[in-house]
Parts: structure tokens; C-alpha cells; sequence
């Protein structure tokens, strides 16, 4: 674990540790975080470095100093009470935030080692290789097979209209084909394959949802970024959904936000806890941190005595 | 008075009682009161007529006294514990309120006039009567308070109808300098209507045993026959319009191989089989009979260029303040002023037109004149609903699209604009409703003037012609005067323009081009109605 405490803040010991403890604003509040807790040491590399991020919402300091690496084609999730500023953490990775007038970003988010906040980055890029699955299902009002070739038909990728088709140019064969490979990967197309053409509305929540991921995968992301993707769903979409996001990790760096304790331990490699007033108070191996948390808030969250 | 239930609640009703069963035929003859009550308004039965063998009047006032009769019989059965019923205390204010007005109408009305007591004393004998009928209904238990009051007065007024009190042939001078009266014709259906409806309610509340869902089942059956009035004026002014128009519609209808006018259809010119002058011809002195057919495709061609005008702007307007505008004052004032646009009487677009566009094109009364004004009529409209249809669009869609890393302008074209559009149809087929009757515009910009309206059929499609010189294209149909229906019917009833020698009653003459009119409306209603059906069927799944 490094060691790379803050010196400036030193104004309360805490007896747990020997280490010096941090306030995250001095007299603001007496609640406790410790650098210690949240260096998480890893093997790899980090795909995503967020660096001492702050978000304001007008006046509301939703996030508040935020460290920390996400590695590598891994499952990390993000826990914590609700209005703990879990879901505007991963609203940042991909600069969804952007989309929201009062909202005030400082700090850095370096995606591949570089800075996703500063002037000239392309959006489109960026979320292209950030993808996104929210809390309810939202598949457009189209067919399965539009649902997912809209992004990469967005991106000029695939020419499947009126004139490619005049000129023998269309892509439909392989567009088709992605439809097949993001289905498959979703674990959706043995449901789905014989009536691609129906409206995607009249899927269950769970095929829902599994589409959403598989439109996610279409335009070939490297990050998923998943917002209580289960929230919505039965237990059994839920294992679907589950049993998904554990082939995904193969692939792809998934990082995602629960509200479910006992899904966070399941599925993901290392677990990032955050309470309530915006702070990360821990963040390490998943095992670890639900079996032996530094911090007694931290114990007292997952044993359900708080949160 | 605000005793104990007389049963407890029961959770499962039992079978239908006798009462439930009066009370269900009470409400059924409350409906067929209603009906011939509207009819006789409309004139579609005469009061001095006879129905089932009895004279119109005096079965109005027979039903109307079994019916009040049936409602007192209901009342006091469920006061004395004959019929189950759960009634509450009181039949609470606004009960009250709903018995004293009639009451207080009739108590004014044979205190001033019948005893000849004057202003003083018809007010001083309505706040009594209405008084008196107020503390029936709010004092005594909810059984006899609901019932009481309105019984008796179904019972007066149905007496009052039917020993000839009021007949048929009275009249009420009120004279006033206009010589205005009210005459049975109209007291006597109006009288039956709103008496009706009291009774209905009266009697669904005992259908339904008094209490809450009395209470239910009264505002079940008003609201319901709220609901069947609006359809019954829609038929009726239909029905109407339909009867009187067909004749007219109709003269000169020949059908047969070789009988209607010449058509040429992609260079091949046949006769058609059928021949219905009426629609088939235009204004002509020599015309056996005259015809409409200038007008209807006038009135086509105006559609379709104010649409083509005002969509494009209208929804490209929408998208902006939904999508780009951040809220503020700017879109606040931009809303204001929409809706006042859209508030503005149709006299003033059309003098717009006649000051403003008549001098730039061409200076004369002009189709393209007429379909910017009407255009221009038609926006405001189109941006409200657009805009309205937009906002409901989930967020949820955008986000997702911007998930993706699609611009926003994509999101909108191919995500928010689809999930709109059947919002913006209905929009569409509003304005169109209201622009294609508009008279006031046309006649500053359209039609009118020195030539006959209706004489010539505007030839917007043979008529484009290229040029050599800029623009390049040129439409003379779109600059020559032509006529609408709605100008059409107006130059009809007032100059009696387009009546020929055959004509022998011009009456059904104009009675024809209204119908004409509201075929022409409705199907561009059907139209709509059909396009926003696609759309909607595009947006679910099936």
C-alpha cells in the first residue's frame, strides 16, 4: 500500500490506526478518511486515474476530492448509501455530467493516461470508448436490429440507407452481423433472433436491459460504465444480468454502481465504498474490503447497521 | 335526521333487488329524456307532433312526473328501511346548492310573473323557494334530502308540461326593446333537459344506495351523459348538414358509361361513368348546373401550401426552444408569444395578408397570398403542440443516444423527432381543421374582388413552367385569384353568387357546399388521423 498521506491535515488523531488521519475540510465535518484506505494496490495497469475529482452541483458539493485507479479488464464497483455521489462519480468517467447545466467539475480523469477534462476532446470519441448502461432499461422506440446498428450508423460506420442501397454499397451484411455478435455477447440472441424486426419495447425489463448492453457493445467500447443495471429487474434477470457483466470483464473494464451489497461482493474484483457527503471512504479487493474494512463506518454500512 | 345506518355495510351486495331495478329503469328513462329532449332542441321532433301515439309535449311531461315520482317512491323507501340503503347524514352543500337553483328559478319565475308580484317580489320569492329547497336537501338524511327536492320538482315540471300550463303554443314576452320572448319551443326542451339530468342523478344515487358510492354512481351517470352529448352534437350538426346538403349535392346525378365530363388522366382522356355536376363543375353562365369544383381544389391547394409553410417552420422553431434554448426569458417570450399568435383573430392575419403580401405578389388577390397567411395562421399552432410533443420525449432516449457518442443533432433527428411525430400530427390536423374554414383571410387574399368566384379551377401542377431567367421556375396559378369553399358558401348566402337558371332552391344550393366543406375537412381529419396511427403503430411494439 503506499503511503501517500497528506500532511497538511492533521488536526485529529483517530485511535483505530496509528496513521494520521485526514478531514476532507477542516471543521466542515468530523467525518474521517485516511489516504491508506483507498490506495488499492494492483497488478496491470490502470485504465482510468481519477485525480482529487470535485463536482458541484450549484451550490451542492456532490464529490469531494475523489482519488482513485480503476484497473484493467475488472469488474469494480462502486457502493454507498443513496445521495452519496456514486452515480455522478461514474457520470464523470464519460463526461455524462457535461449534459447537466449547474454541474461544476475540478480534478482530472485520465482515461489511458490521458486527461478526458481539458478543452479540445472529442466527445464522440471519448463515449464511444466509454460506454454506458442506465439504471432503467431505455432502448429506443425501434427494432432490435436498429436499436443496435443506431450507434455505429450514427458514426458513418455502417451505410445502410436509401442511396448506399441505389448504389450496391450498403452495409447490410455487415451490419447484420454486428447485430449478431453484440447480441451473443449480451447473451440475448438466442431469445431474440428470430424477430429482429419487432420493436424493442415489447422485450421484457431484463431482454431490455441486455439489449442496452448490447448496444453499448456496438460501437466497440473499452470501459462499460453501469448504473444499478439490475435495479429494475427480477432475481432471475438479475443472475442473467450478472452472469453477463462476469463474461464482460474478459473483455472489456467494467465499472459499475450497486445498491446490492450481496451483488457487489458476487461479481465484481475490487469494491470502492462511498458514504454519505461525496467522499471515497475505501477502496481495495473486494474480499477484503468486505471482510475486514479499515473504517468502522465502512463495517457499520455493510453489516447494515448504517446507510 | 342524522341518525343511525338503518343495515350495516355489507360487503357483497346482494341480488338485484326491486328497487335496484326501479332505479336502474328511473336512470334508463333520465337517458331517453335526455335524447328526446336534445332532439326537440334541434327540432328533429316537433313538440305539437305526436310520438307512440301521444302528443310530444304531454309525453315529456308524463315521463318526467313518473320519473319524479319513482325518485320520491326511492327516497322515502330507503328513509322508512324499505329498500338497503347506506345513506349518509346529509347530503352535503353542494347537493344543496344544485336543488335551490332550479328551485330558486321557478320560485322567482311564478313570483314575479305568474302572481304579478314584480322584480321585488321575484327575488324575494326565489331566495324563499330556493331557500326552502336548500334546507330540504341539506337537513334531512341523505336518502330523503338527495331525492326529495329534485323529485318534486320533476313531478311540477312534468305536471306543469302535460296539463298544458305550458304548452306548445306559449310564449313568455319579456319585453325587453328587441321584443325578445322565450317561447315553449325553447323553454320546454331546455326545461326537460336540465330536469332530466337532476333526476338522473337522483336516481343513479339511489341505484347506487346512497352514500359514497351513490355518490359514485351519481357523478358516474352525469359525467357519462357529459361524454354522450358531446357525440350527440357532433351527430346531430353532422346528420343535419348531411340531410339538408345530399338534394343539392345530388342534382343533375347521372351515372352510366360516357355520362361525366372529359378527363384527362397520364395523357388519356376518358369520360368518367358517373356525372355529379355539383362537385364536376365550376361557376359559368352557360353551366346547366353549377358546380363547386374551383373551390374544392382552391381549398386543397391552401392546405397543402400553408402546411408546407408552417411545419418546416413550425417544428424547426420547436426544436430549437426544446433542445438548444436554454430556459429562460427568452424562451418564455418566444412561448408568450406563440400562444398570442395563435390567440389572434383570424381578421387580422387576413388584413397581414392583404396590406403585406398582395403588393409583393403581383398585386393582386392571390393563392400564393392565401397560403402564407394561412401558413402563418397555422404556425403558432404547429410550435405549441411540436413543442409539447418534444418535452414529453424521455430523457432517458437522449441519454442514451449521447451514451453512444451521437451529436445531439442526430439524437434529434433520428430519436426525439420520431418519438414526436405523432404529437406534431395532431397538432397539424387541429390547425388544418381550423385553417381550412377559415372565410376572413381568404376573402382579404384570396378570392373576391372583380371575378366570379368559382369560375376557373387553379391548375397548380400543369401550370409550373420553366424560364430562362432566374428563378428559373415560374407557377402563374399560384399568383391568379381563386376561390375556397368557405368563400365559396359565404359569396352564396350573400350575393347569391353561383346560382344558376336550374337552381330551383338555392337553399339546398348552400346547404350542398357546406357539406362539400365538411367532407373536405373531415377527410383531411382522417388523413391526419391515419398518418398518426402509422406513426404510433411505429413507436410500439405490436
Amino acid at each position: 500500500m503506499s503511503e501517500n498521506q497528506n500532511p497538511q491535515t492533521n488536526q485529529r488523531t483517530v485511535t483505530t490506526t496509528a496513521e494520521q488521519p485526514r478531514t476532507t475540510t477542516a471543521g466542515e465535518t468530523d467525518e474521517r478518511t485516511h489516504d491508506a484506505w483507498t490506495a488499492y494496490d494492483f497488478d496491470g495497469d490502470a485504465k482510468m486515474t481519477v485525480d482529487d475529482l470535485d463536482v458541484y452541483y450549484g451550490d451542492d458539493h456532490a464529490l469531494k476530492g475523489v482519488s482513485m485507479e480503476i484497473p484493467e479488464r475488472s469488474v469494480t464497483a462502486l457502493i454507498g448509501p443513496s445521495g452519496c455521489g456514486k452515480s455522478t462519480y461514474l457520470r464523470c468517467l464519460n463526461r455524462m455530467n457535461d449534459r447537466i447545466p449547474s454541474a461544476r467539475i475540478d480534478g482530472s480523469v485520465r482515461f489511458d493516461g490521458q486527461e478526458i477534462y481539458q478543452d479540445d476532446v472529442n466527445l464522440v470519441e471519448l463515449r464511444k470508448r466509454v460506454g454506458m448502461v442506465f439504471q432503467s432499461p431505455n432502448p429506443f422506440p425501434k427494432s432490435i436490429r436498429e436499436n443496435i446498428a443506431y450507434g455505429p450508423q450514427k458514426h458513418g460506420d455502417l451505410d445502410t440507407g436509401l442511396l448506399a442501397r441505389l448504389l450496391n454499397r450498403s452495409d447490410a451484411a455487415e451490419r447484420d452481423e454486428l447485430v449478431e455478435r453484440c447480441l451473443r455477447d449480451a447473451a440475448l440472441w438466442d431469445e431474440v433472433c428470430d424477430r429482429l424486426d419487432d420493436n424493442a419495447l415489447g422485450l421484457s425489463g431484463g431482454q431490455q436491459q441486455r439489449l442496452c448492453i448490447a448496444r453499448c457493445l456496438s460501437v466497440d467500447p473499452e470501459i462499460i460504465l453501469m448504473d444499478e443495471p439490475a435495479s429494475a429487474l427480477d432475481p432471475i434477470a438479475t443472475a442473467k444480468i450478472e452472469d453477463l457483466i462476469a463474461d464482460l470483464a474478459e473483455e472489456y473494464t467494467v465499472v459499475i454502481v450497486t445498491h446490492n451489497m450481496q451483488q457487489a461482493a458476487r461479481i465484481s474484483d475490487q469494491t470502492a465504498v462511498f458514504l454519505t457527503g461525496g467522499e471515497l471512504v475505501e477502496y481495495g479487493d473486494t474480499d477484503r474490503v468486505f471482510e475486514d474494512p479499515h473504517s468502522d463506518r465502512v463495517e457499520d454500512y455493510i453489516t447494515g447497521k448504517f446507510g | 335526521m342524522a341518525g343511525a345506518r338503518t343495515t350495516d355495510t355489507q360487503l357483497v351486495e346482494d341480488e338485484t333487488t326491486e328497487a335496484d331495478a326501479v332505479a336502474a329503469l328511473a336512470i334508463g328513462v333520465s337517458a331517453i329524456l335526455f335524447a328526446l329532449a336534445v332532439a326537440s332542441m334541434f327540432e328533429r321532433i316537433t313538440l305539437t307532433g305526436t310520438l307512440a301515439g301521444v302528443q310530444t309535449v304531454t309525453l315529456l311531461g308524463g315521463l318526467l312526473t313518473a320519473l319524479g315520482l319513482t325518485v320520491l317512491v326511492l327516497g322515502v323507501g330507503s328513509r322508512f328501511g324499505y329498500v338497503e340503503s347506506t345513506p349518509d347524514p346529509s347530503a352535503g352543500l353542494i347537493a344543496g346548492v344544485g336543488a335551490a337553483v332550479p328551485w330558486a328559478l321557478v320560485g322567482g319565475s311564478v313570483a314575479s310573473e305568474t302572481l304579478g308580484l314584480g322584480t321585488g317580489g321575484g327575488v324575494v320569492g326565489a331566495v324563499v323557494v330556493g331557500g326552502v329547497a336548500l334546507a330540504a336537501t341539506v337537513l334531512p338524511r341523505e336518502d330523503v334530502g338527495s331525492t326529495g327536492p329534485l323529485g318534486a320538482l320533476l313531478v311540477v315540471t312534468g305536471l306543469v308540461f302535460s296539463t298544458g300550463v305550458i304548452g306548445p303554443t306559449w310564449v313568455w314576452e319579456l319585453g325587453w326593446e328587441q321584443q325578445a320572448a322565450i317561447t315553449a319551443e325553447f323553454l320546454i326542451p331546455v326545461a326537460t333537459l336540465f330536469t332530466t339530468l337532476y333526476g338522473g342523478w337522483a336516481s343513479a344515487k339511489a341505484y347506487g344506495g346512497f352514500g359514497a358510492r351513490g355518490r359514485h354512481m351519481g357523478a358516474y351517470v352525469l359525467v357519462y351523459l357529459n361524454a354522450l352529448s358531446i357525440v350527440a352534437f357532433l351527430f346531430i350538426l353532422v346528420a343535419y348538414v348531411v340531410v339538408q346538403g345530399v338534394p343539392g349535392l345530388l342534382t343533375g346525378f347521372e351515372i352510366g358509361l360516357g355520362t361525366g365530363p372529359e378527363t384527362t388522366i397520364f395523357g388519356v382522356s376518358i369520360a368518367l361513368p358517373v356525372s355529379v355536376p355539383f362537385v364536376m363543375n365550376g361557376v359559368a353562365l352557360l353551366n346547366d348546373f353549377q358546380g363547386v369544383l374551383p373551390a374544392i381544389v382552391g381549398t386543397f391547394w391552401l392546405v397543402i401550401g400553408a402546411v408546407l409553410l408552417a411545419v418546416p417552420l413550425g417544428v424547426g422553431a420547436a426544436v430549437f426552444l426544446t433542445e438548444y434554448a436554454e430556459r429562460g426569458r427568452f424562451t418564455q417570450v418566444v412561448e408568450v408569444a406563440t400562444n398570442g399568435l395563435w390567440s389572434t383573430p383570424s381578421i387580422v392575419f387576413g388584413l397581414f395578408g392583404f396590406a403585406f403580401l398582395i403588393p409583393r405578389f403581383g398585386n393582386g388577390k392571390s393563392l400564393l397570398s392565401g397560403m402564407i397567411t394561412l401558413g402563418f395562421m397555422l404556425l403558432p399552432l404547429v410550435v405549441i403542440t411540436s413543442r409539447e410533443a418534444m418535452l414529453s420525449v424521455p430523457d432517458e432516449y437522449r441519454d442514451a443516444s449521447a451514451a453512444l457518442g451521437v451529436s445531439k443533432w442526430q439524437t434529434i433527428r433520428s430519436v426525439v423527432l420520431p418519438a414526436a411525430l405523432p404529437g406534431v400530427v395532431t397538432g397539424v390536423i387541429l390547425g388544418v381543421g381550423r385553417i381550412a374554414g377559415e372565410t376572413a383571410p381568404i376573402l382579404l387574399t384570396m378570392a373576391g374582388g372583380t371575378f366570379v368566384p368559382g369560375s376557373q379551377t387553379v391548375d397548380v401542377v400543369g401550370s409550373f413552367q420553366f424560364t430562362s431567367a432566374p428563378p428559373f421556375v415560374a407557377n402563374p396559378a399560384l399568383l391568379e385569384a381563386t376561390s375556397a369553399l368557405p368563400y365559396q358558401l359565404f359569396a352564396l348566402i350573400t350575393a347569391g353568387v353561383g346560382l344558376g337558371s336550374n337552381v330551383s332552391d338555392p337553399n339546398a344550393f348552400r346547404w350542398a357546399t357546406a357539406l362539400v366543406l365538411l367532407i373536405v375537412v373531415l377527410s383531411f381529419y382522417a388523413i391526419g388521423i391515419v398518418t398518426r396511427y402509422y406513426f404510433r403503430r411505429r413507436l410500439k411494439h405490436t
